[in-house]
Protein backbone atom coordinates (compact mmCIF):
# COMPACT_ATOMS: atom_id res chain seq x y z
CA UNK A 1 0.00 0.00 0.00
CA UNK A 2 1.19 3.57 -0.88
CA UNK A 3 1.66 5.54 1.95
CA UNK A 4 -0.16 8.71 1.61
CA UNK A 5 1.55 11.81 2.06
CA UNK A 6 1.96 13.25 6.08
CA UNK A 7 -1.07 15.50 7.22
CA UNK A 8 0.04 19.42 7.50
CA UNK A 9 -1.37 21.15 9.94
CA UNK A 10 -4.88 23.09 8.87
CA UNK A 11 -3.80 26.45 10.15
CA UNK A 12 -6.46 28.96 11.89
CA UNK A 13 -5.57 32.65 10.81
CA UNK A 14 -4.41 33.64 14.32
CA UNK A 15 -1.94 30.98 14.16
CA UNK A 16 0.00 31.77 10.90
CA UNK A 17 3.01 34.12 13.05
CA UNK A 18 3.46 30.38 14.82
CA UNK A 19 3.73 28.44 11.51
CA UNK A 20 5.92 31.41 9.67
CA UNK A 21 8.21 31.51 12.51
CA UNK A 22 8.30 27.45 12.69
CA UNK A 23 9.39 27.64 9.34
CA UNK A 24 12.64 29.91 10.02
CA UNK A 25 13.17 27.46 13.12
CA UNK A 26 12.16 29.43 15.69
CA UNK A 27 9.35 28.53 18.88
CA UNK A 28 7.57 31.86 19.58
CA UNK A 29 4.59 32.07 22.13
CA UNK A 30 1.44 34.41 22.85
CA UNK A 31 1.83 35.92 25.99
CA UNK A 32 -0.98 37.85 27.63
CA UNK A 33 0.23 41.93 28.40
CA UNK A 34 -2.10 42.01 31.11
CA UNK A 35 -1.70 38.54 32.93
CA UNK A 36 1.54 37.62 31.82
CA UNK A 37 0.74 34.47 30.82
CA UNK A 38 2.03 32.13 28.31
CA UNK A 39 -0.27 30.87 25.50
CA UNK A 40 -0.26 27.69 23.69
CA UNK A 41 -1.77 26.65 21.75
CA UNK A 42 -2.60 30.25 19.97
CA UNK A 43 -6.00 31.92 20.70
CA UNK A 44 -7.76 35.09 19.61
CA UNK A 45 -8.45 36.15 23.22
CA UNK A 46 -6.14 35.03 26.42
CA UNK A 47 -7.79 32.00 27.94
CA UNK A 48 -7.25 33.14 31.22
CA UNK A 49 -7.82 36.73 31.73
CA UNK A 50 -9.75 37.37 28.39
CA UNK A 51 -7.68 39.93 27.61
CA UNK A 52 -7.85 40.63 23.90
CA UNK A 53 -3.83 42.21 24.07
CA UNK A 54 -1.90 39.61 23.72
CA UNK A 55 1.28 39.48 21.75
CA UNK A 56 4.17 36.82 20.67
CA UNK A 57 7.27 36.59 22.08
CA UNK A 58 9.82 33.92 21.55
CA UNK A 59 9.84 30.51 23.59
CA UNK A 60 13.01 29.30 25.43
CA UNK A 61 12.36 25.84 23.32
CA UNK A 62 13.70 24.29 26.79
CA UNK A 63 10.87 21.55 29.00
CA UNK A 64 10.22 18.22 29.97
CA UNK A 65 8.30 15.28 28.59
CA UNK A 66 4.81 15.23 30.35
CA UNK A 67 4.13 11.43 28.97
CA UNK A 68 4.77 9.37 25.95
CA UNK A 69 4.42 6.52 24.06
CA UNK A 70 6.40 4.75 21.14
CA UNK A 71 4.33 3.91 18.26
CA UNK A 72 4.93 0.53 17.49
CA UNK A 73 2.07 -0.95 14.92
CA UNK A 74 -1.17 0.01 13.81
CA UNK A 75 -0.41 3.40 13.13
CA UNK A 76 -2.26 5.88 10.89
CA UNK A 77 -1.21 5.40 7.35
CA UNK A 78 0.93 8.32 7.10
CA UNK A 79 3.29 7.02 9.90
CA UNK A 80 2.97 3.55 8.66
CA UNK A 81 7.02 4.20 8.03
CA UNK A 82 7.51 5.94 10.82
CA UNK A 83 7.15 3.35 13.63
CA UNK A 84 8.71 3.22 15.88
CA UNK A 85 8.09 6.80 16.33
CA UNK A 86 7.66 8.34 20.10
CA UNK A 87 4.69 10.86 20.21
CA UNK A 88 4.87 13.10 23.47
CA UNK A 89 3.15 15.97 25.50
CA UNK A 90 5.76 18.15 26.30
CA UNK A 91 5.60 21.04 29.05
CA UNK A 92 7.12 23.94 28.15
CA UNK A 93 9.10 26.16 30.40
CA UNK A 94 6.91 28.70 29.86
CA UNK A 95 4.23 26.59 31.64
CA UNK A 96 2.14 25.91 28.31
CA UNK A 97 1.94 22.09 26.96
CA UNK A 98 2.21 20.31 23.49
CA UNK A 99 1.87 17.56 21.32
CA UNK A 100 5.07 16.62 19.46
CA UNK A 101 7.45 13.99 18.61
CA UNK A 102 11.18 12.74 20.50
CA UNK A 103 13.51 12.53 17.87
CA UNK A 104 17.55 12.54 17.88
CA UNK A 105 17.34 9.35 20.74
CA UNK A 106 16.56 5.78 20.47
CA UNK A 107 12.63 5.77 21.44
CA UNK A 108 13.44 3.35 24.47
CA UNK A 109 15.22 6.55 26.36
CA UNK A 110 12.72 8.76 26.61
CA UNK A 111 11.30 8.97 30.41
CA UNK A 112 8.72 10.97 31.60
CA UNK A 113 10.15 14.38 33.12
CA UNK A 114 13.13 14.06 31.13
CA UNK A 115 14.73 17.10 29.99
CA UNK A 116 13.98 18.22 25.96
CA UNK A 117 14.74 20.96 23.83
CA UNK A 118 12.95 22.19 20.75
CA UNK A 119 14.68 20.98 17.22
CA UNK A 120 12.96 21.34 13.77
CA UNK A 121 11.75 19.08 10.92
CA UNK A 122 10.32 20.25 7.76
CA UNK A 123 7.23 18.85 6.51
CA UNK A 124 7.43 20.71 3.23
CA UNK A 125 8.07 24.33 1.65
CA UNK A 126 5.56 25.44 3.82
CA UNK A 127 5.71 23.87 6.77
CA UNK A 128 8.80 23.02 9.70
CA UNK A 129 7.12 20.64 13.05
CA UNK A 130 8.65 21.78 16.05
CA UNK A 131 10.09 18.46 17.95
CA UNK A 132 11.85 17.82 20.76
CA UNK A 133 15.25 15.68 21.65
CA UNK A 134 17.27 14.99 24.86
CA UNK A 135 19.24 18.01 26.12
CA UNK B 1 -25.48 20.75 40.14
CA UNK B 2 -29.16 20.04 38.36
CA UNK B 3 -32.90 20.31 40.01
CA UNK B 4 -33.35 16.69 38.36
CA UNK B 5 -33.20 14.25 41.07
CA UNK B 6 -36.18 11.99 41.38
CA UNK B 7 -37.62 14.00 38.79
CA UNK B 8 -36.95 11.67 35.83
CA UNK B 9 -36.78 7.75 35.11
CA UNK B 10 -35.66 5.47 32.58
CA UNK B 11 -39.00 3.41 31.98
CA UNK B 12 -37.76 1.22 28.77
CA UNK B 13 -34.62 0.00 27.40
CA UNK B 14 -33.17 -1.73 24.08
CA UNK B 15 -30.45 -3.12 22.64
CA UNK B 16 -29.22 -4.91 19.47
CA UNK B 17 -26.09 -7.45 19.87
CA UNK B 18 -22.38 -6.06 19.30
CA UNK B 19 -21.12 -7.23 16.05
CA UNK B 20 -20.26 -7.02 12.35
CA UNK B 21 -23.24 -7.33 10.47
CA UNK B 22 -23.16 -6.28 7.16
CA UNK B 23 -26.24 -7.24 5.48
CA UNK B 24 -27.72 -4.62 8.06
CA UNK B 25 -28.15 -1.36 7.74
CA UNK B 26 -27.41 0.99 10.43
CA UNK B 27 -30.93 2.27 10.26
CA UNK B 28 -31.97 -1.09 12.01
CA UNK B 29 -29.94 -1.09 14.69
CA UNK B 30 -31.41 1.94 15.44
CA UNK B 31 -35.32 1.01 14.84
CA UNK B 32 -34.88 -2.37 16.38
CA UNK B 33 -33.27 -1.20 19.86
CA UNK B 34 -36.45 1.43 19.53
CA UNK B 35 -38.57 -0.99 19.14
CA UNK B 36 -37.36 -2.89 22.17
CA UNK B 37 -37.20 0.03 24.39
CA UNK B 38 -40.79 1.01 23.60
CA UNK B 39 -41.90 -2.70 23.87
CA UNK B 40 -39.89 -3.13 27.12
CA UNK B 41 -41.45 0.01 28.62
CA UNK B 42 -44.97 -1.51 28.08
CA UNK B 43 -46.00 1.67 26.90
CA UNK B 44 -48.12 2.83 23.75
CA UNK B 45 -45.45 4.36 20.77
CA UNK B 46 -47.74 7.13 20.01
CA UNK B 47 -46.93 8.15 23.59
CA UNK B 48 -43.75 9.24 22.66
CA UNK B 49 -43.45 12.80 22.26
CA UNK B 50 -39.80 13.29 21.43
CA UNK B 51 -37.39 11.47 19.57
CA UNK B 52 -33.65 12.15 20.29
CA UNK B 53 -31.31 10.31 18.17
CA UNK B 54 -27.16 10.86 18.19
CA UNK B 55 -25.23 10.97 15.26
CA UNK B 56 -23.23 8.72 13.57
CA UNK B 57 -19.84 9.39 12.90
CA UNK B 58 -19.35 6.54 10.64
CA UNK B 59 -22.60 7.56 8.06
CA UNK B 60 -23.38 11.37 6.89
CA UNK B 61 -26.35 9.55 5.00
CA UNK B 62 -27.41 8.39 7.99
CA UNK B 63 -27.01 11.03 9.96
CA UNK B 64 -29.36 12.46 7.34
CA UNK B 65 -31.88 10.01 7.71
CA UNK B 66 -31.98 10.23 11.52
CA UNK B 67 -32.22 14.26 12.00
CA UNK B 68 -35.14 13.94 9.22
CA UNK B 69 -37.48 11.31 11.32
CA UNK B 70 -36.85 8.21 9.68
CA UNK B 71 -37.02 6.65 13.31
CA UNK B 72 -40.10 8.10 13.32
CA UNK B 73 -41.36 7.76 10.63
CA UNK B 74 -40.95 3.94 10.31
CA UNK B 75 -41.57 3.09 14.37
CA UNK B 76 -44.79 4.97 13.25
CA UNK B 77 -44.85 7.48 16.38
CA UNK B 78 -47.99 9.54 14.91
CA UNK B 79 -47.67 11.62 18.02
CA UNK B 80 -43.96 12.57 17.31
CA UNK B 81 -43.42 16.78 18.01
CA UNK B 82 -39.73 16.89 18.06
CA UNK B 83 -37.42 15.35 16.86
CA UNK B 84 -33.72 16.62 17.31
CA UNK B 85 -30.30 15.27 17.32
CA UNK B 86 -27.68 15.48 19.76
CA UNK B 87 -24.10 14.47 19.69
CA UNK B 88 -21.01 14.55 22.26
CA UNK B 89 -18.85 11.34 21.73
CA UNK B 90 -18.77 9.13 24.20
CA UNK B 91 -20.68 11.56 26.36
CA UNK B 92 -24.10 10.80 24.35
CA UNK B 93 -25.72 8.78 26.81
CA UNK B 94 -24.95 11.20 30.04
CA UNK B 95 -26.16 13.85 27.39
CA UNK B 96 -29.34 12.20 26.53
CA UNK B 97 -30.12 11.60 30.24
CA UNK B 98 -29.47 15.53 31.40
CA UNK B 99 -30.88 16.94 28.42
CA UNK B 100 -33.82 14.21 27.92
CA UNK B 101 -34.53 14.82 31.89
CA UNK B 102 -34.92 18.56 31.29
CA UNK B 103 -37.10 18.23 28.74
CA UNK B 104 -40.08 16.38 30.68
CA UNK B 105 -39.27 18.17 34.37
CA UNK B 106 -39.90 21.41 32.04
CA UNK B 107 -43.27 20.07 30.49
CA UNK B 108 -42.17 20.12 26.59
CA UNK B 109 -42.19 16.16 26.77
CA UNK B 110 -43.56 13.48 28.35
CA UNK B 111 -41.82 10.37 26.58
CA UNK B 112 -38.36 10.54 25.22
CA UNK B 113 -37.26 8.15 23.10
CA UNK B 114 -33.17 8.28 23.31
CA UNK B 115 -31.74 6.06 20.32
CA UNK B 116 -28.20 5.51 19.45
CA UNK B 117 -27.15 3.30 16.69
CA UNK B 118 -24.08 3.25 14.57
CA UNK B 119 -21.85 1.11 12.03
CA UNK B 120 -18.62 1.12 12.88
CA UNK B 121 -17.83 -2.96 12.42
CA UNK B 122 -18.49 -3.16 8.94
CA UNK B 123 -18.67 0.75 7.91
CA UNK B 124 -15.46 0.92 7.79
CA UNK B 125 -11.46 -1.15 6.93
CA UNK B 126 -9.83 -2.00 9.98
CA UNK B 127 -7.04 0.18 8.61
CA UNK B 128 -9.64 2.80 7.70
CA UNK B 129 -10.28 2.62 11.37
CA UNK B 130 -7.18 3.60 12.30
CA UNK B 131 -6.99 6.79 9.70
CA UNK B 132 -10.49 7.61 10.93
CA UNK B 133 -9.73 7.34 14.34
CA UNK B 134 -6.23 9.51 13.67
CA UNK B 135 -8.28 12.78 12.86
CA UNK B 136 -11.91 12.53 14.83
CA UNK B 137 -11.64 15.04 17.26
CA UNK B 138 -8.14 15.31 16.92
CA UNK B 139 -6.81 18.79 16.45
CA UNK B 140 -5.74 18.81 12.76
CA UNK B 141 -3.59 21.99 13.52
CA UNK B 142 -1.64 20.57 16.59
CA UNK B 143 -1.91 16.87 17.05
CA UNK B 144 -2.96 15.32 13.69
CA UNK B 145 0.54 16.46 11.88
CA UNK B 146 2.39 14.53 14.84
CA UNK B 147 1.16 11.10 14.00
CA UNK B 148 -1.43 11.49 17.23
CA UNK B 149 -4.39 8.77 17.13
CA UNK B 150 -7.06 7.50 20.03
CA UNK B 151 -4.43 4.51 20.81
CA UNK B 152 -1.75 7.14 20.97
CA UNK B 153 -4.22 9.15 23.35
CA UNK B 154 -4.94 6.03 25.67
CA UNK B 155 -0.59 5.11 25.89
CA UNK B 156 0.21 8.62 26.96
CA UNK B 157 -2.44 8.63 29.67
CA UNK B 158 -1.17 4.89 31.07
CA UNK B 159 2.20 6.29 30.85
CA UNK B 160 1.64 9.51 33.07
CA UNK B 161 -0.94 7.25 35.46
CA UNK B 162 1.80 4.69 35.68
CA UNK B 163 4.71 6.84 36.09
CA UNK B 164 2.51 8.49 39.21
CA UNK B 165 1.22 5.81 40.61
CA UNK B 166 3.13 2.62 40.33
CA UNK B 167 -0.08 0.88 38.52
CA UNK B 168 1.42 -2.57 37.22
CA UNK B 169 1.14 -3.42 33.58
CA UNK B 170 -0.26 -6.60 34.90
CA UNK B 171 -3.24 -4.54 37.20
CA UNK B 172 -4.11 -2.49 33.94
CA UNK B 173 -4.28 -5.87 31.74
CA UNK B 174 -6.66 -7.07 34.61
CA UNK B 175 -9.21 -4.46 33.90
CA UNK B 176 -9.38 -6.42 30.70
CA UNK B 177 -10.12 -10.03 32.28
CA UNK B 178 -12.71 -8.65 34.36
CA UNK B 179 -14.56 -6.86 31.82
CA UNK B 180 -14.54 -9.95 29.76
CA UNK B 181 -15.61 -12.26 32.97
CA UNK B 182 -18.83 -9.88 32.50
CA UNK B 183 -19.30 -10.65 28.46
CA UNK B 184 -18.67 -13.81 28.73
CA UNK B 185 -22.16 -13.21 30.60
CA UNK B 186 -23.80 -10.89 28.24
CA UNK B 187 -25.23 -12.24 24.88
CA UNK B 188 -25.57 -8.74 23.33
CA UNK B 189 -21.26 -8.35 23.53
CA UNK B 190 -18.86 -9.38 21.04
CA UNK B 191 -16.11 -10.84 23.09
CA UNK B 192 -17.28 -13.97 25.07
CA UNK B 193 -14.37 -16.09 25.72
CA UNK B 194 -12.33 -16.08 28.58
CA UNK B 195 -9.46 -13.67 29.14
CA UNK B 196 -6.67 -14.52 30.58
CA UNK B 197 -3.80 -11.57 31.83
CA UNK B 198 -1.21 -13.82 29.75
CA UNK B 199 -3.26 -13.42 27.42
CA UNK B 200 -3.35 -9.54 27.06
CA UNK B 201 0.07 -9.32 28.05
CA UNK B 202 1.38 -11.52 25.15
CA UNK B 203 -1.23 -9.47 22.19
CA UNK B 204 0.67 -7.12 19.98
CA UNK B 205 2.36 -3.57 21.33
CA UNK B 206 0.27 -1.17 19.43
CA UNK B 207 1.92 2.34 20.95
CA UNK B 208 3.87 1.58 24.43
CA UNK B 209 2.72 0.23 27.32
CA UNK B 210 -0.74 -0.05 25.26
CA UNK B 211 -1.30 -3.71 23.78
CA UNK B 212 -3.88 -5.25 21.15
CA UNK B 213 -5.90 -6.72 23.98
CA UNK B 214 -6.27 -3.44 25.58
CA UNK B 215 -7.77 -1.35 22.97
CA UNK B 216 -11.84 -1.33 22.37
CA UNK B 217 -12.81 -3.10 18.71
CA UNK B 218 -15.06 -1.18 16.38
CA UNK B 219 -18.60 -2.59 15.68
CA UNK B 220 -21.78 -2.25 14.57
CA UNK B 221 -24.39 -2.04 17.08
CA UNK B 222 -27.47 0.13 18.56
CA UNK B 223 -28.89 1.30 21.94
CA UNK B 224 -32.26 3.20 23.31
CA UNK B 225 -34.18 4.02 26.45
CA UNK B 226 -37.05 5.87 26.86
CA UNK B 227 -37.53 8.31 29.77
CA UNK B 228 -40.24 9.86 31.33
CA UNK B 229 -41.49 12.01 34.63
CA UNK B 230 -40.81 9.87 37.91
CA UNK B 231 -44.84 10.29 38.23
CA UNK B 232 -46.19 8.49 35.27
CA UNK B 233 -43.00 5.98 35.86
CA UNK B 234 -44.78 4.75 38.46
CA UNK B 235 -48.08 4.25 36.94
CA UNK B 236 -46.20 2.03 34.58
CA UNK B 237 -43.43 0.36 36.70
CA UNK B 238 -43.21 -0.99 40.15
CA UNK B 239 -39.34 -0.66 39.22
CA UNK B 240 -38.39 2.70 37.70
CA UNK B 241 -35.23 3.76 37.29
CA UNK B 242 -34.77 7.44 38.96
CA UNK B 243 -31.98 9.89 37.66
CA UNK B 244 -30.70 10.70 41.29
CA UNK B 245 -27.94 13.18 40.28
CA UNK B 246 -25.62 14.45 37.55
CA UNK B 247 -22.21 15.96 37.61
CA UNK B 248 -20.03 16.93 34.70
CA UNK B 249 -16.82 18.43 33.63
CA UNK B 250 -15.32 19.97 30.42
CA UNK B 251 -11.33 19.83 30.78
CA UNK B 252 -10.02 20.21 27.24
CA UNK B 253 -10.61 19.84 23.59
CA UNK B 254 -7.04 19.00 22.26
CA UNK B 255 -5.61 16.20 24.42
CA UNK B 256 -2.23 17.95 24.83
CA UNK B 257 -4.15 20.61 26.53
CA UNK B 258 -5.54 18.44 29.75
CA UNK B 259 -3.68 19.97 32.73
CA UNK B 260 -3.92 16.58 34.40
CA UNK B 261 -3.99 13.62 31.70
CA UNK B 262 -4.03 11.05 34.81
CA UNK B 263 -7.20 12.53 36.83
CA UNK B 264 -9.21 14.99 34.22
CA UNK B 265 -12.36 16.12 35.75
CA UNK B 266 -13.88 13.24 37.06
CA UNK B 267 -13.34 14.40 41.07
CA UNK B 268 -15.74 17.11 40.69
CA UNK B 269 -18.20 15.91 38.41
CA UNK B 270 -18.56 13.10 40.62
CA UNK B 271 -18.86 15.03 43.56
CA UNK B 272 -21.38 16.93 42.28
CA UNK B 273 -23.35 13.83 41.30
CA UNK B 274 -22.93 12.15 44.28
CA UNK B 275 -23.89 15.77 45.99
CA UNK B 276 -27.08 15.75 44.16
CA UNK B 277 -28.00 12.37 44.85
CA UNK B 278 -27.16 12.49 49.03
CA UNK B 279 -25.58 9.18 48.63
CA UNK B 280 -21.74 8.01 48.44
CA UNK B 281 -19.79 5.51 46.16
CA UNK B 282 -20.05 3.07 49.07
CA UNK B 283 -24.04 3.15 48.47
CA UNK B 284 -23.04 1.80 44.72
CA UNK B 285 -24.09 -1.52 44.00
CA UNK B 286 -23.04 -1.38 40.03
CA UNK B 287 -20.56 1.05 38.56
CA UNK B 288 -20.76 1.05 34.69
CA UNK B 289 -17.29 3.12 33.83
CA UNK B 290 -16.29 4.16 30.43
CA UNK B 291 -13.68 1.79 29.73
CA UNK B 292 -12.68 2.62 25.52
CA UNK B 293 -9.56 1.84 27.01
CA UNK B 294 -8.59 0.08 30.67
CA UNK B 295 -6.89 2.91 32.02
CA UNK B 296 -9.68 5.49 31.92
CA UNK B 297 -11.68 2.62 33.81
CA UNK B 298 -9.21 2.84 36.63
CA UNK B 299 -9.02 6.50 36.66
CA UNK B 300 -12.92 6.66 36.64
CA UNK B 301 -12.82 4.45 39.95
CA UNK B 302 -10.62 6.42 41.57
CA UNK B 303 -11.25 9.52 40.58
CA UNK B 304 -15.25 9.13 41.47
CA UNK B 305 -13.86 7.46 45.00
CA UNK B 306 -14.06 3.87 44.90
CA UNK B 307 -10.57 3.15 45.96
CA UNK B 308 -7.87 5.31 46.73
CA UNK B 309 -5.88 6.45 43.79
CA UNK B 310 -3.29 3.99 42.38
CA UNK B 311 -5.43 1.57 43.73
CA UNK B 312 -8.22 0.14 41.15
CA UNK B 313 -5.42 -2.17 39.25
CA UNK B 314 -5.37 -3.95 42.17
CA UNK B 315 -9.23 -4.37 42.73
CA UNK B 316 -9.41 -5.34 39.09
CA UNK B 317 -6.36 -7.99 40.08
CA UNK B 318 -8.09 -9.48 43.40
CA UNK B 319 -11.88 -10.13 42.01
CA UNK B 320 -13.60 -6.93 43.42
CA UNK B 321 -14.80 -5.99 40.10
CA UNK B 322 -15.78 -9.35 38.71
CA UNK B 323 -19.10 -11.55 38.81
CA UNK B 324 -19.72 -11.72 42.43
CA UNK B 325 -16.95 -9.47 43.69
CA UNK B 326 -17.78 -6.66 46.00
CA UNK B 327 -17.71 -3.67 43.66
CA UNK B 328 -19.33 -5.03 40.19
CA UNK B 329 -17.64 -2.88 37.61
CA UNK B 330 -18.56 -2.35 34.04
CA UNK B 331 -21.35 -5.45 33.80
CA UNK B 332 -21.72 -5.47 30.18
CA UNK B 333 -18.36 -5.66 29.53
CA UNK B 334 -17.46 -2.38 28.43
CA UNK B 335 -16.07 -1.30 25.26
CA UNK B 336 -13.29 -3.87 25.61
CA UNK B 337 -15.23 -6.86 25.60
CA UNK B 338 -19.07 -5.60 24.33
CA UNK B 339 -17.15 -3.70 22.04
CA UNK B 340 -17.21 -0.37 20.81
CA UNK B 341 -19.84 1.18 18.85
CA UNK B 342 -19.02 4.42 18.45
CA UNK B 343 -21.06 7.04 20.97
CA UNK B 344 -22.94 4.03 21.86
CA UNK B 345 -20.29 2.95 24.41
CA UNK B 346 -21.50 5.52 26.60
CA UNK B 347 -25.46 4.83 25.63
CA UNK B 348 -24.49 1.21 26.50
CA UNK B 349 -23.07 1.24 29.85
CA UNK B 350 -26.12 3.79 30.75
CA UNK B 351 -28.45 1.09 29.41
CA UNK B 352 -27.02 -2.07 31.37
CA UNK B 353 -27.08 0.95 34.73
CA UNK B 354 -30.84 0.49 33.96
CA UNK B 355 -30.64 -2.96 33.33
CA UNK B 356 -29.12 -4.01 36.16
CA UNK B 357 -31.36 -1.91 38.63
CA UNK B 358 -34.84 -3.31 36.87
CA UNK B 359 -33.63 -6.64 37.55
CA UNK B 360 -33.16 -7.50 34.03
CA UNK B 361 -29.76 -8.52 33.35
CA UNK B 362 -29.99 -12.14 33.13
CA UNK B 363 -26.80 -14.49 34.11
CA UNK B 364 -24.87 -11.34 35.20
CA UNK B 365 -27.57 -9.73 37.40
CA UNK B 366 -26.53 -7.97 40.42
CA UNK B 367 -28.47 -9.35 43.32
CA UNK B 368 -30.52 -6.38 44.70
CA UNK B 369 -29.18 -3.97 42.96
CA UNK B 370 -30.68 -0.69 44.26
CA UNK B 371 -27.78 2.08 43.06
CA UNK B 372 -26.15 2.69 40.30
CA UNK B 373 -23.17 5.22 38.70
CA UNK B 374 -22.49 5.25 34.94
CA UNK B 375 -19.68 7.97 33.23
CA UNK B 376 -19.15 8.64 30.14
CA UNK B 377 -16.89 11.27 28.04
CA UNK B 378 -16.32 11.95 24.72
CA UNK B 379 -13.94 13.25 22.10
CA UNK B 380 -10.18 12.69 23.54
CA UNK B 381 -11.99 12.86 27.06
CA UNK B 382 -12.69 15.93 26.69
CA UNK B 383 -15.16 15.90 29.19
CA UNK B 384 -16.59 14.06 32.31
CA UNK B 385 -19.94 12.89 33.02
CA UNK B 386 -20.87 11.60 36.16
CA UNK B 387 -24.72 9.96 36.77
CA UNK B 388 -26.19 8.44 39.14
CA UNK B 389 -29.75 6.25 39.33
CA UNK B 390 -31.72 3.98 41.79
CA UNK B 391 -34.98 2.33 42.05
CA UNK B 392 -35.29 4.46 44.78
CA UNK B 393 -35.23 8.13 45.46
CA UNK B 394 -33.30 8.14 48.94
ZN1 LIG C 1 -4.40 37.19 30.27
Amino acid sequence: MDTPKKPAPIVNDWARPFWEAARDNRLILQQCVDCGKHIFYPRIACPHCFSDNVEWVPASGKGTVYSYTVVETNAPSAFMNDVPYVVAVVKLDEGVQMLSNIVGCDPAEVRCDMPVEVTFEKLDDEFTLPKFRPS
Amino acid sequence: MSKLRGKVAIVGIGEVPTGRFPEKAAIYHAMESAKLAIKDAGINKDHIDFVMPTAALYSPQFNTELVTCRVAEELGLKNAKTNCQIFAGGSSGSCFLKLGGSIIETGVADYVLCVHADRLGTGVTAQGGIDLFSTAGISAEWEVPFGQHYSTIAALTTTRYQYETGCTDEQMAAVCVSNRKWAELNPNARFRKPLTIEEVMESKMLSTPLRAKQSNMLFDGGSAFILTSAERARDITDRPVYLLGEGSRVTHFVFSQEPDITRFGWRDAAKDAFGEAGLTPKDIDVAEIYDSYPVYQVIGMEELGFCERGEAGELHMRGDTWPGGKLPTTTNGGMLSQGHTGAGGGVALLVEAARQLMGKAGERQVPGARFAVETGTGGTYMDAQVSILGTEIP
